[in-house]
């Protein structure tokens, strides 16, 4: 449906591009003063408008809407001292939060562009953000390997997880709610289970930093992305190692799962955008649009778009065949 | 088999004792003997040469690199950036050479230098968190304050859990930002108060000389003397916990000094 309403307005060679080819749709040069290090892509159920937020070594957050196939800048949030090093949006599309350098978690209502909360996490405790499922919890890694969450409603650290491990670069829910993994800057991957709050499995994944994992949709894969270069596919219930991908040509910067479970995307340090086929393992596509390295890469919630923003400061949206 | 010869090529804008002369040395050449396997070809005599000088290149500007931090290290700073240009020359995309050299100008309070070799070195290796560091620290250096944070920033995103990033370098070049602003802003203030006395609006309606108005102007105007005067006196400090306040400093109309003994004044460094 959605996909439809997207395509009203177009001439007809783009819409034969859009469902039969990956190809970029748009630029938005010049979307902040210096690096954008991290974005999210966002939907309201309030009312179904797309909402996608960055965050940059300029100390803003910015809030786009996405329609008619433009983004429109809708608010300019100030308030960090320092580089924003993580956003993400809650799952109904209200909230967002971002984490920065100045040791802060805030938290923004999108309707209004106002902040709601500010929590001092203390220093070097604030890096990935990821609102849980429910969209009541916020969790963040810390210097000393454990695991923080911070209560949406309450603005306080509710409780922990430690993984007795090294700094915590990256953090992902599992969709189902079950499980919350970790990814460390010594390579060492955490799984727990959220209910007992146990440490399920610790994977010796990687020898290097890695600065971004994330589950499959149906919650059964875990995929990586480190330094070393290599994107690697746990299973998660049986903690095994699936799959090692190599292809990018510097370190592996994020990576993103599409909705439907066919395809994960990744960016790396190599300037490049990598679209993979979840069941082939092989890479289908390869976007080298960017001037400079890409920190962060989405997809939109039904798969058809993916967002990658980085150092050379642009927003690029590309379009994905369904 | 048809041997190799000058003379097929010899045209007419040859001269013709040149000729004879290099055809002379050419058949000497081979008197020499030992060189047998050279006259083979001459192309890949050419490219074998030159992959020789390529290995030597390497290997020599690692030998200056050596070299210079040993001298570094004995304090033999100019000597030291001596062997590390030379190096350089050999091996002019070697980062770790220009960030060597970064520092060691910076101990020589070559300010300038010192961060024009640190953006190479970030330049050729982006990725590499010391590099930013060094680049941060030379920039604070040159007083570019904002710079540094900005480099301090990049620095710690490539690499977090670098404590000494954190809690020294962030840390004292965003204190140093934050006074450097509180500073203007105090500046702004003084030029404010200052144009507002030497315009003041009090001055510019008709009075009743008789009347109440005219005192009440003449206080106000000596209100804001004194204000001009106390902001005059007063400082920019930062305390232990990183809080800006104006102090009086004392120098001069001690009399209403408030003496700020109960706190612990970090003085910063001048930029």
């Amino acid at each position: 449906m959605q996909v439809e309403v997207n395509l009203s307005g177009y001439p007809s060679t783009r819409t034969k591009n859009m469902s039969t080819q990956y190809s970029i749709l748009f630029k938005q040069e010049h979307a902040h003063d210096d690096a954008i290090w991290t974005a999210a892509w966002g939907k309201s159920e309030a009312d179904g408008t797309e909402t996608i937020i960055t965050g940059s070594l300029d100390d803003m957050v910015k809030v786009w809407k996405w329609s008619d196939e433009k983004l429109e800048l809708q608010w300019s949030l100030e308030g960090h001292q320092l580089g924003v090093v993580s956003v993400d949006i809650s799952h109904n599309g209200a909230i967002a939060a971002s984490s920065s350098l100045d040791a802060h978690i805030r938290l923004w209502d999108l309707e209004s562009g106002k902040q709601i909360k500010s929590m001092d996490a203390g220093p070097v405790d604030a890096w990935t953000v990821a609102f849980s499922p429910d969209s009541k919890y916020i969790a963040t890694g810390s210097h000393l390997g454990k695991v923080n969450i911070f209560g949406v409603e309450s603005g306080k650290k509710e409780y922990s997880l430690d993984t007795r491990g090294k700094f915590i670069l990256s953090i992902a829910y599992s969709p189902d709610g079950k499980y919350l993994a970790s990814g460390a800057i010594d390579g060492i991957i955490n799984i727990f289970d959220i209910a007992t709050g146990k440490l399920l499995h610790t994977l010796e994944g990687h020898a290097m930093p890695i600065r971004s994992l994330t589950f499959s949709p149906d919650s059964q894969l875990l995929v990586t992305a480190s330094d070393d270069g290599y994107i690697k596919i746990y299973d998660v219930q049986h903690a095994n190692l699936a799959a090692t991908l190599s292809g990018h040509g510097s370190w592996v910067l994020n990576v993103a799962f599409s909705p439907d479970d066919s395809h994960f995307v990744s960016s790396s340090s190599d300037k490049s955008v990598k679209v993979w086929d979840a069941s082939s393992r092989a890479c289908i596509n390869t976007f080298f649009d960017h001037q400079d390295q890409v920190w962060s890469v989405k997809y939109n919630s039904t798969g058809s778009k993916i967002i990658s923003a980085g150092d050379d400061r642009a927003i690029h949206i590309y379009d994905c065949p369904m | 088999m048809a041997s190799f010869g000058w003379k097929r090529k010899v045209g007419e804008k040859v001269s013709k004792s040149a000729v004879q002369q290099f055809e002379a040395e050419a058949e000497k050449a081979p008197d020499d003997g030992g060189k047998q396997d050279e006259e083979v070809d001459w192309l890949h005599a050419i490219k074998r040469r030159r992959e020789v000088l390529l290995e030597d290149c390497a290997a020599k500007s690692k030998r200056l690199k050596d070299e210079g931090a040993v001298l570094a290290e004995q304090g033999r700073h100019w000597e030291a950036i001596k062997k590390w240009d030379e190096a350089i020359h050999l091996t002019p995309e070697n980062s770790s050479l220009y960030e060597m050299k970064s520092q060691v100008l910076t101990i020589l309070q070559e300010v300038f230098p010192a961060v024009k070799a640190a953006e190479m070195a970030v330049k050729f290796r982006p990725l590499w968190w010391e590099g930013w560091q060094t680049l941060g620290r030379a920039q604070l250096n040159l007083g570019e304050v904002d710079l540094a944070v900005r480099s301090f920033q990049v620095a710690i995103h490539l690499c977090p859990s670098e404590r000494t990033l954190w809690q020294e370098d962030l840390l004292w070049a965003s204190r140093l930002q934050k006074q450097h602003t509180a500073n203007n802003d105090k500046i702004r203030q003084e030029e404010e108060t200052k144009n507002q006395i030497l315009n003041a609006p009090e001055l510019e309606q008709d009075y009743d000389f008789e009347s109440d108005e005219v005192l009440a102007a003449c206080v106000a105007v000596a209100e804001r003397e004194t204000r001009y005067e106390e902001l005059k006196r007063t400082a920019v400090v930062m305390d232990a916990e990183g809080n800006i306040k104006n102090v009086l400093t004392g120098e001069e109309g001690s009399e209403d000094t408030v003496t700020p003994s109960k706190e612990q004044f970090v003085k910063a460094r001048g930029l």
